[in-house]
């Protein structure tokens, strides 16, 4: 049984304070910004931030809602970037909590194309080549501590758990949020350890809320490199 | 807060008004949300639709400065359709008591006003006095001066239609919002109002957060558990550095700091002591003299005795009827009679309003010191935007204060929790506690007068032997604070509580208000208990301390009936357990929380009155919680008047357009400009998650900065339409004192009002910024841009409310 | 009373799954993380209150034991009870605040019409500055007022500050400004 994040978007106020826990606890510098007519920032992710929280106004049914989703990666039950990496010492899933791990041997490796095979364009590159994304704190879960994002969320929009629990708080949470809002939805529940829930359509939060389709589709040379890397792979699997 | 943060779980209904709770108080939403997952309504009324907005069950938009106009119609609405807590208005409030005949209200002004002087005679609007000198009542509410008479009659102008044209509110909302928050009125219901510096900021700020406490009282909202009126403080200690008044008017524990009329120790605590002839008053201040005394024994300790009337004279007098606020500080610093300044802890050149004016005050300065974690705008003042520094003859000293996890010592929350912190690294560098740095400085200054100087008895007298190991030791001060008894068989003893407080000098207390804060069983804001108490509703009485003897809600006397039992059954604060017998009372019991006075209720099982009871409000010398206001400076109604600079030529709830008391300052600095149409649009400051206040402890944090890295105006697309600009371009506002470069956040958050059937825009900013951080310099305050005005009562600038232009640079 | 202890979280050294990989040869730290083991582990663990809002809420501070003895990480407290764990944005930088290379570390003067700071000694400035209140307070000091009643104040040197300090720091504070007959005191509740 994996770890998993449950995300209510219908809690969170964009207090932030999960960006800067994650760049609190992961000793990432902050980015060089500039106002851009909106209080998102930074504009991206990036190999320094692991996560953001996207803002958007929209008119809905006369009414005006500012929507919040706090991005991250997903943690994919079964990951497209391992995949496509196909080097367990690159990227890894640990056992014991699902999270997938990239690790500094993402350097030099066929970067832009485990970039582009994440279904929700999380991956991001350093200047060295290295790669970089959420990594669920699991320094922190291997010690019985919540993910800092987690940890720090005020108002119980950011939940971790064991994947049946958070299952189970998230179909109820669904439950209670759609008397109100028919349009809530929890986001591609079963392919994923970071369960979104959101009360409009998903694609008014951010363009990658739910998967990408176009993101899924596999090109000619990840496909070949799969064919060449069974044994990483296999290890990859028995991690 | 009358209430706490925990508390606000409790409440049904949450009115969210001059304050962005979700933003400038975010861990305030664990409980909004905790008391909106089990059903309570949450209201947010707003200028601009702001995260909090965006959790909120109802949302609509005011004109800044109109909250009197908006909270009036809710009075009106609730008299109307008669929701107010009849049971509660008769017997805790004022609300029976008679006005006195001078009492007058037309065209906009109250009885014994003097337009010369700018001034009200208070005295026109006593109560009406029985022959032993009790305020007159009709506890059935009839008689037509009665103040919940008279109160009626004040708010009938207040319909949903006049209040809407001034607000700029549609009245479905208005509706909409007095229906819900009225239901509160029901017996067993609770609703809270969370308010910050949005209602404080005006020249009418006083009376904002009356009308929302007359409000609360007509609900029977005070006292309960999810109810109260409920100040989002916004600094970390402001409501402990409050209580030990770090303010002219007052000294620690709310006394009052002694005029120039009161010349004896004796004519001082004569003056300031209230007296009730009700036997069933508590009138808790009668205790004044006790306190007061305390204080200068701390302040002076054996150096203060009966003799020389425990160094009161030593003490600096104020001058009758004289203010000596912040804004009139700078506005004697303008005029260069002020010649040396501290600037502890604060960053006055952003903080306050028209920051021009106080940054030109600093020019004429002889010295300053300044202490602060960082360069700042302050301490550099001399060499800040336009300013040359080799004209600036000011000298500056600029020291290094330590942060507040490299020093130990306690804070207090805003819902009154005093709570102790302890040191983790040491001070970084050279940098020193503020408390090292007032005892040395304490120290250097006693020895400057050691041999010489002018009225030099109280230096060489002040107490200062808080020292442990030629440290500063928070933990000596912490005990003289809760105080000791210095006589008797208790000598060298703590203080138990306030109670034991004496005015002969036998006790000394720095501040009655925290005595029972550490006592011979400890230090109670150490404590860490999580055991909540029977009642269940969060008062968590072992964590901390709260005053006053760690009563976690105050009032809470008026959230039982007259029988000593809860409204709420449920969600009880307090509850009179004491054995009955035929039908009385027999023995004292309360449990829950600590309740406010132990005395009998006002009734026995059997509705028999009791004689040894006391009215629930103790602390006003009636007993009685005040619908009608006597007190204060601009009329004991609130009334509706615009903010000094508006964008309307006339009022359209009276003939006075603005507070006909607030305070008008005259120097070069002072500029007013309304309906003058080089400054169309209505202005207002506020503040973002990711900053706080100035900024100086979030700007030079690259965290922070990444997440709001520039100074923003922020404006509808309908005013972005009309003056061609693009969202996220730079552009000049302006205002009638100076103006500021920023960026353009165009947005559906804001929308235009319409006001008596004009459109009036508004545009918003943080006050965030300054030029030393971020250091491209770029980053101005906004305070160059508000008005020094102020409420009359408090002063406090109106910088929530003023005029401006926006253009393209 | 001692003064009580809180219950800090366990934390424990628990590290089997991430180091039992190890043996197929890969480093497999995360990118930027301090996978395995927390960097918090032999830290001195400390409560304190937020600086920020007046919520209040609690948050540890775990401070090298070793080497400089800075901060290494501040997060909220699980068993404070209002907060229970969380903190906003400003309350989760409050490292950035400590360990902060803007910070001033010295005591630093400006001369009149001087164009820079320079660093100076805590002796020399304090010693200064009493000089300065003495003679600025003993030039304006008033007995009495113009109506003749005694004040014995000084309207000549006013001191704003601070609901950033400690409620004991505030009462020295006041005590201080308040026997040198200051009349001038104000702080952020007025504004």
């Amino acid at each position: 049984m994996s770890k998993s994040f449950f995300v209510d978007t219908t809690l969170c106020t964009a207090c932030r304070a999960c960006q800067v826990a994650c760049k609190q606890w992961h000793d990432l510098p902050a980015e060089e910004t500039k106002n851009r007519g909106t209080y998102e920032n930074p504009a991206d992710l990036s190999f320094d931030t692991y996560k953001l929280v996207r803002m958007r106004e929209e008119v809905i049914g006369g009414k005006l809602k500012w929507l919040f989703f706090p991005e991250q990666c997903r943690h994919c039950v079964e990951a497209p970037c391992l995949d496509t990496a196909g080097d367990a010492s690159a990227i890894y899933k640990d056992a014991a909590t699902g999270a997938i791990i990239f690790t500094a041997n993402t350097k030099g490796m066929n970067v832009d194309e485990i970039i582009e095979s994440c279904p929700y364009n999380i991956p991001r590159k350093g200047p060295d080549g290295t790669l970089a994304k959420c990594d669920m704190c699991l320094d922190r879960v291997q010690n019985g501590l919540l993910p800092a994002c987690v940890k720090t969320c005020p108002t119980g929009a950011m939940n971790f758990g064991e994947r049946a629990d958070i299952v189970a708080l998230a179909k109820s949470r669904l439950f209670a949020v759609k008397k109100a809002n028919p349009k809530a939805a929890l986001l591609d529940t079963d392919d994923v350890n970071v369960i979104y829930l959101v009360a409009e359509k998903p694609s008014l939060y951010h363009k990658f809320a739910v998967a990408s389709n176009a993101a899924f589709d596999i090109t000619r040379q990840v496909a070949l490199r799969r064919m060449f890397t069974p044994l990483t792979n296999i290890v990859s699997r028995l991690l | 807060m009358t209430n706490h943060w925990i508390d606000i779980k409790n409440s049904d209904c949450i009115l969210i008004m001059g304050s962005n709770a979700a933003e400038n108080h975010p861990i305030s939403f664990k409980y909004v949300t905790e008391a909106q997952q089990k059903g309570a309504k949450v209201i947010n009324v707003d200028p601009r639709f702001t995260r909090t907005s965006s959790r909120a069950d109802i949302y609509t938009a005011l004109r800044s400065g109109t909250d009197i106009a908006f909270l009036g119609g809710m009075i009106k609405y609730i008299m109307d359709n008669k929701l107010y807590n009849k049971e509660y208005v008769a017997n805790y409030t004022n609300a029976t008591f008679i006005v006195g005949k001078s009492f007058k209200f037309k065209n906009g002004l109250f009885s014994g006003y003097d337009s010369k002087k700018r001034k009200y005679d208070k005295s026109k609007w006593a109560f009406a006095m029985d022959a032993k000198g009790v305020p007159k009542m009709d506890r059935t509410l009839k008689n037509s001066r009665c103040v919940l008479q008279l109160l009626k009659k004040h708010f009938s102008r207040y319909n949903t239609k006049l209040v809407s044209k001034i607000t700029g509110t549609p009245r479905e909302d208005l509706l909409k919002i007095y229906q819900t928050y009225a239901a509160s009125g029901a017996t067993g219901k609770a609703a809270t109002i969370m308010y910050a510096m949005g209602w404080t900021q005006h020249t009418v700020g006083v009376q904002n957060i009356r009308t929302m406490a007359m409000i609360q009282l007509l609900l029977g909202n005070m006292g309960v558990a999810g109810g109260g009126v409920n100040a989002l403080r916004g600094e970390s200690n402001v409501q402990g550095s409050t209580d030990h008044c770090l303010l002219w008017h007052i000294w620690p524990g709310y006394l009052k700091t002694p005029r120039a009329s009161n010349v004896s120790l004796d004519a001082y605590n004569k003056k300031w002591t209230p007296k009730s002839n009700d036997p069933l008053s508590a009138n808790w201040w009668q205790n004044y003299a006790k306190y007061s005394v305390s204080l200068l024994k701390s302040f002076f300790g054996e150096k203060a005795t009966k003799k020389n009337d425990f160094g009161y004279s030593w003490l600096p007098k104020v001058d009758d009827g004289k203010a000596y606020s912040w804004l009139d500080l700078f506005d004697e610093m303008y005029k260069g009679s002020i010649k040396g300044f501290f600037a502890w802890g604060q960053n006055p050149a952003c903080s306050g309003a028209n920051a021009g004016k106080t940054r030109k005050a600093m020019e004429r300065l002889d010295w300053m010191v300044n202490v602060n974690l960082f360069d700042n705008e302050t301490g550099s003042f001399w060499k800040g935007p336009g300013v040359n520094p080799s004209k600036v003859k000011t000298e500056v000293f600029m020291l290094p204060a330590c942060t507040s996890v490299e020093k130990e010592g306690s804070i207090t929350n805003s819902g009154r929790w005093m709570q102790w912190r302890y040191q983790g690294p040491k001070p970084l560098g050279n940098s020193l506690s503020d408390g090292d740095i007032i005892i040395a400085l304490g120290e250097k200054i006693k020895s400057a007068y050691k041999n010489s100087g002018t009225f030099t008895q109280p230096i060489r007298n002040l107490k200062w032997d808080y020292l442990t190991n030629g440290e500063y030791d928070p933990h000596k001060v912490a005990k003289e604070i809760n105080g000791y008894y210095l006589e008797g068989p208790k000598k060298g003893k703590l203080v138990e509580s306030f109670g034991k407080l004496k005015a002969d000098g036998s006790t000394s207390s720095a501040n009655w208000l925290y005595c029972h804060s550490y006592t011979e069983k400890g230090n109670m804001s150490a404590r860490r208990s999580k055991q909540d108490a029977p009642n269940n509703i969060g008062l968590y009485p072992g964590f901390a301390w709260c005053w006053p003897v760690n009563r976690r809600i105050i009032y809470n006397r008026a959230s039982v009936d007259l029988k000593g039992q809860p409204w709420d059954k449920k969600d009880w604060v307090i509850k009179f357990a004491g054995d009955v017998k035929g039908g009385k009372y027999v023995s004292k019991k309360w449990v829950g929380d600590v309740p406010d006075g132990g005395w009998y209720p006002l009734e026995n099982p059997d509705g028999s009155k009791r004689e040894d009871a006391k009215h629930p409000f103790i602390m006003r010398k009636h007993g009685h919680a005040q619908i009608y206001g006597p007190g204060r400076a601009d009329g004991p109604f609130p009334e509706h008047y615009e903010p000094l600079e508006c964008p309307v030529e006339k009022n359209l709830m009276n003939k006075q357009r603005i507070n006909p008391v607030a305070p008008i300052y005259k120097t070069k600095a002072d500029a007013f400009a309304t309906c003058d149409p080089k400054y169309p649009f209505v202005g207002t400051t506020y503040r973002v998650s990711e900053h706080w206040q100035t900024g100086l402890m979030t700007r030079p944090q690259p965290w922070l900065l990444e997440l709001q890295p520039q100074v923003f105006v922020e404006m509808s697309e309908e005013l972005a339409k009309l003056k061609g600009i693009k969202n996220g371009e730079r552009v000049l506002a302006t205002s009638a004192r100076g103006s500021l470069k920023c960026t353009a956040i165009v947005t559906k958050r804001f929308k235009p009002f319409k006001i008596a059937g004009n459109t009036v825009h508004q545009v918003g900013f943080p006050w965030h910024y300054g030029w030393r951080w971020p250091e491209s310099g770029e980053e101005e305050s906004a305070n160059l841009l508000t008005p020094s005005t102020g409420d009359p009562n408090t002063r406090i600038p109106e910088t929530k409310a003023f005029m401006v232009n926006v253009k393209k640079i | 009373m001692k003064v009580t202890r809180r219950e800090f979280i366990q934390i424990t050294g628990a590290t089997a799954a991430g180091l039992a990989v190890s043996g197929l040869g890969f480093d497999l730290a995360p990118v930027k993380s301090h996978a395995q083991m927390l960097k918090t582990k032999y830290a001195k663990e400390t409560t304190t209150i937020c600086c920020y809002c007046a919520v209040g809420c609690g948050a540890i501070v775990h401070t090298s034991k070793r080497g400089d003895g800075r901060v290494i990480n501040i997060e909220g407290d699980p068993d404070h009870v209002i907060n229970r764990g969380s903190l906003c944005s400003k309350g989760a930088s409050l490292k950035q605040l400590t360990e902060n290379e803007n910070r001033l570390t010295e005591p630093m003067y400006r001369a009149p019409y001087s164009k820079e700071w320079k660093s100076v000694s805590w002796e020399w400035a304090l010693t200064k500055i009493a000089k300065r209140v003495k003679e600025t307070r003993d030039a304006t000091f008033k007995y009495k007022n113009v109506i003749g009643q005694v004040v014995n104040r000084t309207e000549g040197i006013a001191s704003v500050g601070s609901a950033a300090m400690d409620n004991e720091e505030c009462w020295i504070y006041q005590a201080l400004m308040r026997a040198l007959g200051l009349v001038y005191v104000e702080h952020q509740a007025r504004i």
